[in-house]
């Protein structure tokens, strides 16, 4: 292996080992939160809510849980690895080795994506045991999954390098991402939603990225499937290269 | 091939330093045009009072800072241009214990190592040299946290010499060790200079400095305002000892032990 390809697969063996190491709390944590979101609205509720769009509740809600697992983990991840790092300077020791500024970025962002990554699997694996889940566009469903979960740990770097206290990232978290998450439509179709809301709904961007992962599993398509996917991939490269732009010029993370 | 170094760049200082200047947003110029020449293999000593430049010097020249103006070389690379190697050349032992918690003390010396390109089995021999060498062999599965003071500081050097540095810079090593710790780092970088490692230190103990060091620099206000050998600089400032130099210039010398002495024998009389 090359000097090269050591550093960045031991920048990124960092990153796996911190969320590893802790596996309790990044894995075991949003995992048990899943499974009583599958349990509490799927079997539970679901019941009672009947099909929707063709679909028993169950299976219509869990596309929308795993994409939504992958996405804030990615998120959570990567915004506090790098501002723990940051408060104790042990990220010193990364900034002053002769990695790249796209290596530090790609390794930092890989963490989080990973950690959703192993979530997501985990919960698609259990929800094919509990629930008959059909995968109807796999190609466009892995293309769309990997898409949002490097889109979010760009964002989870993004604020991870900007915050410099950890109320920064919680208020992300609590404020931004969890209301557009569930307003995007992970528990509902948004066709069901009287006006305004079901116009106001299309101006979330997180309402494309859950459409997309359902029409990858269910095959329901009520969004421009190759628009979304266009965008979707617009933006992921755009936040990368912004990331990107920071890290070269140091911002925040050199004095 | 004689007189040429590593990198091919033939007898390039250690570091070269040419009006270096860096103003942070703040405004506040920690650096107003610094020059500064470190020969290959010299054990450099860059002393000055708290706040004067000397971190913000070393954070330049480790990529941890970036330059408002002027250039940095190490062995010949331009820190900015060609700060892969560079930054290759150079160990940093910072003041800051900066450990990652997240790790263990084998761990911290591992991934260093990956982080410099190091292949698995030179990192695997290298951090059992280092582990025995600084005493770190029972600690090695232990994570950093739990580690005491004086244990971190030794591993904060140990990971600065992970990846065999030809410049080791160390930002006040000895700062709240004990006197045996202090002895035994001043033995060890004392012999890492003899192997021919050049080491650039800057602490806030003298005798250190007179003990170590074969050329020191004295900066204030981010300017390099003396330079020369202990005698030199006492010499230069007309007084017996690098600590009446340290203290005319930065206007304490009501402070000089030989003063203090004067009076303590008035008052015993």
């Amino acid at each position: 292996m090359s000097p090269t390809a050591i550093r960045f697969f031991t920048l990124v063996r960092r990153e796996v080992s911190r969320f590893v190491k802790i596996k309790g709390q990044t894995i075991g944590a949003p995992l048990l939160e899943t499974f009583l979101y599958i349990t509490v609205f799927g079997a539970a509720l679901g019941t009672r809510v009947g099909d929707l769009q063709g679909y028993e509740y169950i299976v219509f809600v869990v596309p929308g849980l795993i994409m939504m697992a992958w996405a804030i983990n990615a998120f959570s991840n990567n915004s506090s690895s790098i501002l723990q790092q940051k408060f104790q300077r042990a990220i010193d020791d990364q900034l002053s080795s002769p990695s790249s500024p796209g290596q530090l970025l790609t390794a930092l962002s890989l963490g989080g994506f990973l950690r959703g990554l192993t979530i997501a699997v985990i919960t698609f694996l259990v929800a094919l045991v509990l629930v008959d889940l059909p995968v109807e566009h796999p190609a466009i469903l892995i293309l769309a999954l990997v898409l949002i979960g490097f889109f979010f740990s760009q964002l989870g770097v993004l604020v991870g390098v900007r915050a410099e206290q950890f109320d920064d990232v919680s208020f992300v978290q609590t404020f931004v991402l969890t209301p557009l998450i569930f307003l995007g439509g992970v528990f509902y179709s948004a066709t069901l939603l009287p006006q305004p809301f079901q116009t106001l709904t299309e101006f979330n961007p997180v309402y494309y990225m859950i459409s997309l992962v359902r029409y990858g599993f269910l095959g329901i398509d009520d969004i421009d499937v190759l628009l979304s996917m266009a965008v979707l991939t617009a933006v992921t490269v755009g936040l990368f290269l912004f990331n990107l732009q920071l890290f070269r010029r140091g911002y925040k993370l050199r004095s | 091939m004689e007189g040429i170094d590593r990198n091919g760049q033939g007898n390039a200082p250690a570091l070269l330093v040419s009006d270096l200047v860096k103003r942070y947003a703040t405004g506040v110029e920690a650096l107003k045009g610094v020059s500064l020449e470190i020969p290959d293999g010299s054990f450099f000593g860059l002393l000055g009072p708290n706040g004067a430049g000397k971190s913000t010097l070393i954070h330049c020249a480790t990529g941890l800072a970036m330059p408002t103006s002027g250039r940095i070389e190490i062995f010949g690379n331009d820190a900015i241009t060609r700060y892969r190697e560079a930054r290759e050349a150079v160990g940093l032992a910072p003041q800051d214990l900066n450990l990652d918690w997240f790790l263990t003390v084998e761990e911290t010396l591992d991934f260093h190592g990956g982080y410099f390109g190091m292949p698995k089995a030179d990192r695997e021999e290298r951090v059992e040299e280092l582990l025995d060498a600084f005493s770190l062999v029972d600690k090695r599965d232990q994570r950093t946290r739990t580690l005491s003071g004086g244990m971190k500081r030794r591993l904060i050097l140990a990971r600065a010499l992970m990846h065999r540095p030809r410049l080791l810079i160390l930002d006040e090593p000895t700062a709240g060790v004990d006197v045996e710790l202090r002895l035994e780092l001043w033995h060890y970088v004392q012999e890492v200079n003899r192997l021919g490692t050049s080491i650039l230190l800057t602490t806030h103990y003298l005798e250190e400095a007179e003990q170590l060091c074969d050329q020191i620099a004295f900066i204030n206000h981010g300017e390099i305002v003396a330079q020369g050998t202990s005698p030199e600089l006492a010499g230069r400032f007309g007084v017996d000892s690098l600590e009446d130099a340290y203290l005319e210039l930065v206007g304490r010398k009501e402070l000089s032990r030989s003063h203090l002495g004067e009076l303590d024998g008035t008052e015993i009389e």
